[in-house]
């Protein structure tokens, strides 16, 4: 079994998850210590709120890197958390790590865009999210250095120049510009939200909508910054506190994964009892949380995919927000998911479902190719019988056209003959005996015509043709056509095969004193019935003709079913569809 | 007599049309298809149609429609169906309602001549021919307490020759019998069979027909 094999990767070392965690800690630790011996005004609130996004961002970050080493979003997380860290050594004496941290006190929200913008895969799959978050990195950056050579701030070895307005100028395009960028990052959501389709988990649902909140925070609050208006403290708070709620979020979906991976528990005890194929999808369906899952099974020897009834199924002409996950055993195709596309960031439910469904999925694999080459075969005797119905009815017609029509001709011109040699007694007599032997090779020929194809049911249907068979049979018949009109021709002649066979064992053996013929069409059927009242205990394998019957009836889809109980009569029933 | 004819065969159709008028009739419509006679019997007013149940283009049905178009549209002509298989369902449907004018007959009778002339002028005159087969087929078919046994062997001989549409005095000639015999057993095999007496002939083709197919 093997399921997007190339997007699993291999987890990264534990000694370098624990080190990044002592790291983080320590970093943790270190906001605290310089809160509390900086200058500011409420250092423990302003010190729990790095700690609120350090610690989860890099917590998360390390599950994530673990869980799905994948995805490049655990790297980014544990970047975002230690981002945050260093924004804190503003807060220290020295000149150096000061300047370090004030460098990068507008950079986190450059990353949180990033992380958003990047979930789940850790990749920005389109160059406009490229764009966007680049240029919110550059723009965290670049003007931040001018800014500080302007004079911005405190504490710092890079000002040269002192100019605060200037500086104070840079800092609002800065500011307003990633505001912006962080807006254009809310509709990226918002669009990849709609897109997802109905069956977008919930808990992915609230990742996305606190990502967005979260954007939307650091937007106003760099609005506020920038125009230097009250309560930025507050705000500045909230954002903090908003952005802190995202690994949360993150966690409580891995959490579900996990969960999910229970239903592939479920799963796997389901598939244990043997399910019928057909409950196969509804089981996979449960596992993935898709209820619009659908399962084509490949069929190498018809080259196609098929559902489990064995009819093929296009898979280019899926439908937008779906895709497909091929499932190959043992190196051989066996089926395809089509799935929802937010399936796609969970390949390891994928695989894990599909996994546990391989032999089942083999098995429906099976079923399907019965059916399909099941279907074929009653294609192949539907056409091979019809040909030879095709054949018969064209030599029939060449009989009657050619032969018949010769010999009657013939036969004509001889009386003629006869009338102009009438003093001739001898060549009279010769032409009578001639005109006698045309008359019996005219019944033959007649009879074989007949043989062939009873042309009255091409030319007048089942409802003419059946009175003669009536008239002929060797017992009293009733006979109950209630047809409206013709159905398909090659249902009539079934139908009528039926018939003349079923009275001709009638003849044979039923030792009957009376039958009758039942004609009906019911809901898309026509209903063949010849009922007798004689022996029954008929022979329904060997030579009564009953198999060709049946053969002939279920080529067309239909059923031919015989009740013989002994002493009890026979009744031959066929049930042919002509919707 | 005028008489239109409907055959597609080429060897059949001028050996008919000989036929016709050696035995004295005026072929006024000689036709390949059904459209043709539907025209010629506007058109020629033949007295008497020969139909081939058979007619181009598809050979199935085309020469039976065009027989019964005649009968509703123009039931002055006579109309004479020939056929190479005779099938009872289609007698009956031919003569649905009415026995008055119209024949159906196996297509090998025109070569016994005599017989076949008659039955044209039979049908021509408002008469019926039903081939002998037919009669046949519906006589000796099985029956609980077969009403048939009632008759002598001489009343089923004249129940059939009724059933084909031969007219008394034709009874009378092929059985060597009088006439005034002829209505006697006519009236005998009426009573046996519980059938309503009528004096008309061609109404009586379609009582006994419809007792024999019941």
């Amino acid at each position: 079994m093997n399921v997007g094999a190339e997007r699993l990767a291999a987890s990264p070392r534990p000694a370098l998850l624990a080190g990044i965690a002592v790291a983080g800690c320590l970093a943790g630790a270190l906001s605290v210590r310089l809160a509390y011996t900086a200058d500011i005004s409420t250092p423990g609130v302003r010190a729990a709120l790095i700690d609120w996004i350090t610690l989860p961002y890099i917590a998360a970050g390390l599950v994530a890197w673990w869980r799905r080493p994948e995805s490049r979003l655990g790297v980014l997380m544990i970047a975002g958390g230690f981002t945050i860290f260093l924004s804190s050594l503003a807060w220290a004496d020295a000149a150096l790590p000061s300047t370090v941290g004030q460098l990068f006190d507008i950079l986190p929200a450059a990353v949180f865009l990033h992380v958003y913008l990047a979930f789940p895969s850790g990749r920005l799959t389109t160059t406009f999210q490229r764009l966007v978050v680049g240029s919110a990195y550059a723009l965290a950056v670049g003007p931040q250095v001018v800014k500080m050579v302007l004079g911005y701030g405190s504490n710092h070895l890079l000002v040269i120049w002192t100019r605060p307005d200037a500086a104070q100028v840079v800092e609002r395009v800065q500011l307003l510009s990633i505001s912006a960028l962080c807006l254009v990052g809310i509709g990226i959501l918002a669009s990849r939200r709609f897109r997802s389709g109905p069956p977008l988990r919930r808990s992915l649902a609230a990742l996305i909508d606190s990502f967005a909140l979260g954007l939307l925070m650091i937007a106003g609050l760099f609005v506020i910054g920038a125009f230097a208006w009250p309560a930025f403290t507050t705000i500045q708070h909230l954002t903090l506190l908003i952005i802190g709620i995202s690994p949360f979020a993150f966690l409580v979906g891995l959490l579900s994964a996990r969960l999910a991976r229970s239903a592939v528990g479920d799963l796997f005890v389901a598939l244990r009892a043997e399910p019928p194929p057909e409950h196969l999808r509804d089981e996979l369906a449960r596992a993935l949380r898709d209820p619009s899952l659908a399962l084509a099974y490949w069929l190498p020897e018809f080259q196609s995919y098929a559902d489990l009834e064995g009819r093929a199924i296009d898979l280019t002409a899926e439908a937008d927000g779906r895709t497909t996950t091929p499932i190959d055993r043992n190196g051989a195709r066996v089926a395809v998911l089509l799935h929802d596309q937010s399936l796609d960031d969970e390949p390891e439910l994928l695989n894990a479902v599909t996994a546990a469904a391989g032999i089942a999925l083999e098995n429906a694999r099976l079923h399907a190719e019965l059916r399909a080459r099941v279907e074929e075969l009653a294609g192949s005797r539907a056409r091979v019988l019809e040909a030879g119905q095709k054949e018969r009815q064209r030599l029939e017609r060449n009989l009657h056209d050619g032969a018949q029509q010769r010999l009657i001709a013939l036969s004509l011109e001889l009386r003629f003959l006869e009338r102009q040699l009438a003093d001739h007694p001898d060549a009279v007599k010769r032409l009578d005996d001639a005109q006698r032997e045309i008359d019996v090779s005219l019944a033959e020929l007649r009879a074989v015509a007949w043989g062939l194809h009873p042309a009255v049911l091409t030319g007048h249907g089942l409802a003419v043709a059946l009175e003669q068979i009536a008239a002929r049979a060797p017992v009293p018949v009733e006979l109950n056509v209630d047809l409206d009109g013709r159905v398909a021709e090659d249902i009539e002649v079934a139908a009528y095969y039926v018939v003349t066979e079923s009275l001709a064992n009638v003849a044979k053996h039923a030792k009957a004193t009376r039958a009758t013929i039942g004609i009906d069409h019911m809901d898309g059927n026509l209903l063949v019935e010849v009922v007798d009242d004689g022996v029954g205990g008929a022979d329904t394998d060997r030579g009564s003709g009953l198999r060709g019957l049946a053969d002939r009836v279920e080529a067309l889809g239909g059923r031919l079913r015989v009740w013989t109980p002994r002493g009890g009569g026979t009744r031959v029933r066929a049930e042919i569809p002509c919707a | 007599m005028r008489v239109a004819i409907a055959e597609d065969s080429v060897l059949l159709r001028e050996g008919l049309v000989r036929l016709l008028d050696d035995a004295g009739f005026d072929v006024v419509g000689e036709c390949t298809d059904a459209e043709g006679l539907m025209r010629s019997v506007r058109s020629d007013r033949p007295d008497v149609a020969i139909v081939d149940i058979r007619l181009p283009p598809t050979h199935n049905d085309e020469g039976l429609r065009a027989a019964l178009e005649i009968r509703s549209e123009h039931p002055e002509v006579g109309v004479l169906v020939l056929s190479q298989y005779v099938e009872l369902g289609l007698a009956l449907k031919l003569l649905a309602g009415s026995a008055e004018g119209v024949g159906y007959l196996l297509k090998d009778r025109i070569r016994d001549v005599a017989e076949f002339v008659a039955a044209i002028r039979r049908v021509a005159d408002g008469g019926s021919a039903l081939d002998p087969v037919i009669v046949s087929t519906l006589v000796s078919r099985p029956r609980h307490d077969d009403p048939l046994e009632r008759l002598t062997k001489r009343e089923r001989q004249i129940l059939e020759l009724m059933a084909a549409g031969t007219s008394n005095q034709g009874i009378a000639d092929k059985l060597v019998i009088t006439l005034r015999g002829v209505e006697k057993h006519v009236s005998t095999i009426f009573g046996k069979l519980g059938l309503p007496a009528t004096r008309s002939e061609s109404r009586r083709v379609l009582a006994v027909l419809m007792f024999l197919r019941a």
